[in-house]
């Protein structure tokens, strides 16, 4: 799992590579930490190589998109595999998290 | 196929390993995908609430019958039949969303079924999947 943070004017963008399981959902945790600071925060999540992601990376996506609702932010996936947005449809997080 | 993994504590990647290497799996890779996922599920909840500490067993197993993937689990900790859990409301704002009950809901919506049975002190989950 890997995870690309850029800060481009007023735009968070966000590289997410490989898969998000049991095995690395704390250190994902982690690295997202930065997303969870600063006001109106304006994030992009580019998502092409996102491989798979579990319930336990789903928890984490909530926790962020409620940490930037809080902050009068916005957030969005890009680009979502057809997959990994089928765990986000039948799971109803495709109603609650941007996916463009 | 079937394989004991005695304890548990930190096992759940072993454990799928081993269940995806099993002959039974499809090589479809859309297939694949599901079944990883449920695995996942699964045998992260009886690593994390079937016993104290993850000191304990689960018998995993993969058979194919009738042209369905068979993947079970049995372990001898706390009696839990996770069919009975409300699924969660996923029709609520991210505020209201529970962070809870993802993982089987996961489950149920992938799999063609699913069944808990609880013998002999042993909790039994049985998924089954077309392939």
């Amino acid at each position: 799992m890997e995870v690309i943070i850029s800060n481009e004017d007023q735009k968070t963008k966000v590289i997410l590579n490989g898969r998000i399981d049991t095995t690395n959902a704390e250190q994902f945790q982690k690295d997202i930490q930065p997303l969870m600071e600063g006001d109106s925060p304006q994030i992009e999540i580019e998502c092409s190589g996102m491989e798979y992601t579990s319930s336990q990376g789903l928890r984490m996506f909530l926790m962020l998109q409620k940490s930037v609702n809080a902050r009068k932010g916005q957030m969005a996936m890009l680009n979502m595999r057809p997959q990994v947005k089928e765990v986000f449809d039948i799971t109803g997080f495709s109603n609650i998290i941007k996916i463009q | 196929m079937e394989k004991r993994f005695d304890p548990i504590k930190n096992k759940t990647g072993d454990i799928i390993e081993y269940l995806m290497e099993s002959p039974d799996i499809p090589e479809n890779e859309s297939l694949k995908f599901k079944i990883r996922l449920c695995i996942e599920e699964a045998v992260e909840n009886i690593v994390s609430y079937a016993y104290e500490n993850g000191q304990g067993y689960v018998v995993v197993g993969t058979a194919v019958n009738n042209g369905r993937l068979v993947l079970s689990f049995r372990d001898e900790g706390v009696p839990f039949n996770p069919l009975e859990k409300d699924d969660p409301d996923i029709t609520v704002s991210a505020e209201e969303r529970q962070i809870g009950g993802l993982g089987i809901f996961i489950c149920k919506q992938m799999m063609d079924k699913i069944t808990y049975t609880f013998e002999h002190g042993c909790n039994n989950l049985q998924m089954e999947l077309s392939i």
